[in-house]
């Protein structure tokens, strides 16, 4: 008698913690989802990114890699680096990227190969615009200053 | 300023879902072993209650090691996998009180296959730059099960599918699973140029799916599915073809793929049903089983009864009786679970798996700047989800009854060990990285 009321009881305490889980779960990814939502409206004042690019017969097509860029950007070998690139013919301290008086500026740090913009090499800082190609070592980066689908709007 | 404070008031709430989940969950067990206890007096309470203290310990060190090596990991993945693998505890001490120490044993061998693979530093780039070689290797197993395969239950007859080393019987389709989606998911990345070709220069010209870009995939993959085909393991196949479908889908955004992924699944159903003496038989006991319900079609008819006997709350652990249906705590899982926990119950495990792929799919959203990761993530989750729809859709006679082993909670430890070496991998991948180096 005793132990069929405790096993009623048993069976009602695990049909409740099966709610209680769901209750948990159901808290846990709403606050989830609401801390990404945060996560992305600070994103949305994002200065711009990177989207690598490389070479297909003779066409430059993305990788579908993006780096998403920051006001002062350093690019190069070294994993200090903003957006460290592992590429033989890159230098530790190869470029940096900066934000200066309402203009993206792009400066080579000296580095031993060289940076090119749109392939013509880059020998003091130069003021960059939208959709222009930054090469480094063997990688290429096209340079892009706002989401693709608030470009398309302008 | 305001996002400073939130991110600050975010970390300790973090912390406490996932601790709060796997509280949850060992309350939960600790009163079902405590009903089984209950009804069993003659048990040896000692061996009755180890299986309950390996889990909890599993769970401890799991979260401890996790918080440490993979700090920031996705909260809900883990609790998740820990309470639906007690929960297969549970359901096997209940089932078959004789494989449960061995299942155990298996479990806290996945948890730890687990934490490699979500700490062992590389493996993602093995993973990536070695899938050929692994693929073969996988494949060489798989080909192995056809040479030397055995079936534990000894039968004659039955599926060969797994390969015996001493007391251990491994299923390598299942390992090939993930090693064919971390195939799938390297291949596609290293194709994302071709097939969105909307570069600079190729603007519109799209090569999409020319032979040259889908070629070699193809036949990687059609050679995993003429094994499987030839081992009889078609839940499996099926499992890997809408794995092939969804991955190439994403990757190359053409939704064409997937009507006509659709149109072919249902070509090559109409043709294995006229083929295979299998499925002609899982066909037509799914359309209509009650003309042979003492014989062939008699363990889903049990199914089903068990499942209108479970009703909304069930009858409580160790009251109802799944065990009529033969092989309860493998492909039945499900089954037993409905009798005895009812509609509530299914309701829980549905849940927790959705939000397992659920999770999944918001990581590759997390990665979608790295196609590689981002479609590794979309198709370990998309394997555990489909696994799950095709078992639990089986028993409920709303698809035909495929072999495959519901994730975490059907005994098996190749499945077990498999489905959490896929959690091990998701966190790791949900996990944002400080520096990750871009490869020419």
């Amino acid at each position: 008698m005793t132990t069929e009321i405790i096993l009623l009881l048993l069976r009602c305490l695990s049909g409740l913690l099966l709610v209680g889980l769901l209750v948990v779960l159901f808290l846990a990814m709403w606050h989830d989802f609401n801390s990404v939502a945060k996560v992305v409206e600070t994103r949305r004042r994002t200065y711009g990114r990177l989207v690598a690019m490389r070479e297909v017969d003779g066409h430059e097509v993305m990788t579908g890699e993006t780096y998403p860029l920051l006001a002062l950007t350093s690019l190069g070998r070294a994993p200090t680096n903003t957006i460290p690139i592992s590429d033989h013919f890159a230098s530790g301290e190869h470029a940096l990227l900066a934000m200066r008086d309402g203009q993206w500026w792009l400066e080579d740090r000296n580095s031993r190969n060289g940076t090119t913009l749109n392939d013509v090499p880059v020998t003091e800082p130069v003021v960059i615009m939208q959709g222009d190609v930054i090469g480094i070592g063997q990688m290429k980066f096209r340079f892009e200053l706002e989401a693709p689908g608030n470009a398309a709007v302008r | 300023m305001l996002t400073m404070a939130a991110q600050k008031a975010d970390s300790p709430r973090r912390w406490a879902s996932e601790s709060l989940l796997l509280g949850v969950s060992a309350a939960f067990l600790v009163v079902n072993f405590l009903a089984l206890d209950l009804l069993r007096p003659g048990l040896n309470r000692l061996s009755h209650w180890l299986p309950l203290v390996l889990w909890g310990t599993c769970a401890v060190v799991g979260k401890r090691l996790l918080d440490r090596k993979l700090p920031g990991h996705d909260p809900v993945i883990f609790p998740l996998a820990m309470f639906l693998s007690g929960w297969g505890l549970v359901l096997i001490e209940r089932l078959a009180p004789n494989f449960a120490d061995r299942q155990i044993l298996w479990l806290v061998l996945s948890v730890g296959a687990m934490l490699l693979a979500a700490a062992l530093p590389h493996l993602l780039r093995w993973l990536r730059n070695y899938r050929y070689s692994l693929l073969v290797a996988g494949l060489g197993l798989l080909a192995g099960t056809i040479v030397l395969g055995t079936n534990p239950s000894g039968q004659a007859g039955a599926p060969e599918l797994w390969l015996g080393f001493g007391p251990i019987f491994v299923q390598p389709s299942e390992i090939l699973k993930i090693i064919l989606a971390a195939f799938l998911a390297s291949y596609l990345a290293e194709q994302y140029p071709a097939m969105r070709a909307a570069g600079l220069a190729s603007e519109g010209r799209r090569l999409g799916l020319s032979p040259r870009v889908v070629g070699p995939v193809l036949l990687m993959w059609g050679l995993s599915v003429v094994i499987l085909v030839w081992q009889r393991d078609l839940g499996t196949a099926a499992l890997f073809f809408v794995v092939f479908l969804v991955l190439l889908y994403i990757a190359s955004g053409h939704s064409l793929i997937l009507v006509s992924g659709g149109l072919l699944l249902l070509i090559a159903g109409i043709i294995a049903y006229r083929e295979f003496s299998v499925v002609r038989l899982r066909v037509d006991i799914w359309l209509n089983p009650w003309p042979e319900a003492d014989a062939r079609a008699f363990q889903i008819v049990q199914s089903l009864l068990a499942f209108a006997a479970g009703g909304i709350f069930g009858q409580g652990v160790g009251q109802g009786s799944p065990v009529y249906i033969p092989v309860v705590h493998s492909d039945f899982v499900f089954a037993a679970l409905a009798e005895e926990w009812g509609l509530l119950g299914i309701v829980a495990a549905l849940v927790c798996i959705l939000a397992l792929f659920t999770r999944g799919l918001r990581i590759g959203i997390q990665q979608q700047g790295r196609p590689f990761q981002a479609l590794l993530a979309v198709g370990l989750s998309t394997l555990l989800a489909a696994q799950s729809l095709l078992i639990t859709g089986g028993v409920l006679k709303v698809l035909p009854l495929t072999g495959v082993t519901l994730p975490f909670m059907s005994y098996g430890g190749s499945s077990l060990l498999a489905s959490f070496i896929i959690v091990g991998l998701l966190l790791r991948l949900s996990t944002p990285e400080a520096n990750h180096a871009v490869h020419p």
